[in-house]
């Protein structure tokens, strides 16, 4: 197994041209020639960061599941939705491959998106030697389903918007929305945090920048 | 080609600049029409109603949730918009073999904006709607539905293409 490090070799995070550092030090900073960006062998504090990204999230993670996150008003009633008896709501119109859209996108891949990202972390951290090509590909995963989570927020906000336009009913947002995007947002930023080469740094003491 | 250590690939994607030059062209057509004509029409007790896409932010934005038309109009208009007219900048001169002003900071803005815009989950976001109206009133989809769809799928196809092709055609033409 060789590494980029190995061979004094990092790639740049502003452009992806791979570049020859002059250091052998593993916090050596190069400039990158192309486009100018700092180029490290590792993100400094990427753990740190992510770690901090994650709790956050995971905090935000309670009230948008357990609040309500739109009201709806058609004379004489009036309901209040969690994003679970959304989920329902869809199941019950008989609109099964929607609602297993919707409780993948909303609740199955948040919680998934927060354990990955916390494993990842520590199993980094920790210079975890178990299966890290494994690994690497359950990063590049997350990184392509993190924004299908928005899929609520956008449900809510267009409802709300049309059914005002048609004023036929009522439909508002309530007190989930805000956590909910939250969660979306931070696990967006806690991902692009995280640096993957460091899941190749199997020996203690190797290319650490920032994961010691 | 395979990195020999994680597996993953090089030089994702295609590199033929004209290609993506006619994709852009062809997403930001798409999202002139997902603008400007109506997403869906409501019937409901002999009631017409349409709505477009600003609509629905003005809506929102009445509704004191600045938030939500905030983060509608930066991930549905804004950042495609720009993506696209940056694209284009960058293409245009390129494929005709002259570097474009700014050159490396537009390409940095480029991959800064990517993640943010989410025309393919607003798509997914129109037909949830749809059924969860179904319950309120009849919705119907209309032409500005169409044109987010074609927006949704060529930006998508746009991730096919390999940003390190620009890259490589500028330092050729400077040099």
């Amino acid at each position: 197994m060789i590494r980029g490090v190995d061979l004094q070799l990092a790639s740049c995070h502003g452009c992806e041209l791979v570049i020859r550092m002059r250091d052998v030090d593993h916090d050596a900073i190069a400039v990158c020639p192309r486009c100018g960006a700092p180029v490290r062998f590792r993100k400094r504090n990427a753990s740190s960061h992510v770690l901090a990204l994650v709790v956050a999230a995971a905090a935000l993670y309670f009230p948008a599941n357990a609040l309500t996150i739109m009201y709806t008003e058609q004379f004489p009633e009036r309901r209040a939705d969690t994003i679970l008896s959304g989920v329902k709501f869809l199941w019950g119109r008989g609109s099964w491959a929607l609602a297993a859209i919707v409780f993948t996108a909303s609740i199955l891949v948040p919680v998934l998106k927060l354990g990955a990202l916390g494993f990842l972390v520590i199993s980094t951290i920790r210079h975890s030697a178990w299966r890290p090509r494994a690994r690497t590909r359950l990063y590049r995963a997350l990184e392509v389903v993190g924004h299908w989570s928005m899929l609520d927020v956008f449900v809510v906000a267009l409802l709300t918007a049309v059914v005002q336009l048609g004023q036929f009913a009522r439909v508002s947002p309530g007190p989930a929305v805000l956590p909910f995007a939250g969660v979306v947002l931070l696990t967006m930023l806690a991902s692009a945090s995280f640096d993957a080469r460091a899941i190749w740094d199997l020996d203690r003491g190797s290319g650490r920048g920032g994961y010691e | 080609m395979r990195c020999v250590t994680c597996g993953s690939q090089f030089h994702r994607g295609n590199g033929d600049l004209g290609a993506m030059l006619a994709v852009t062209v062809t997403a930001a057509i798409a999202l002139v029409v997902a603008n400007a004509l109506p997403l869906l029409t409501l019937t409901s007790g002999g009631q017409q109603t349409r709505a477009t896409l600003w609509q629905a932010i003005g809506a929102s934005y009445d509704r004191e949730l600045p938030f939500v038309a905030i983060a509608l109009s930066m991930t549905l208009i804004v950042a495609p918009a720009v993506e696209l007219g940056l694209l284009m900048w960058l293409l245009v001169p390129l494929c005709l073999r002259t570097r474009p002003p700014g050159f490396v900071a537009m390409m940095g803005l480029l991959r800064a904006l990517r993640p943010w815009r989410m025309v393919e989950v607003f798509f997914l976001g129109l037909i949830v709607a749809i059924v969860k109206l179904s319950a309120l009133a009849t919705a119907v989809p209309e032409w500005g539905m169409f044109g987010v769809a074609v927006v949704a799928v060529s930006l998508a196809a746009l991730a096919w293409f390999d940003p390190g092709a620009l890259w490589r055609r500028a330092g050729e033409v400077v040099a």
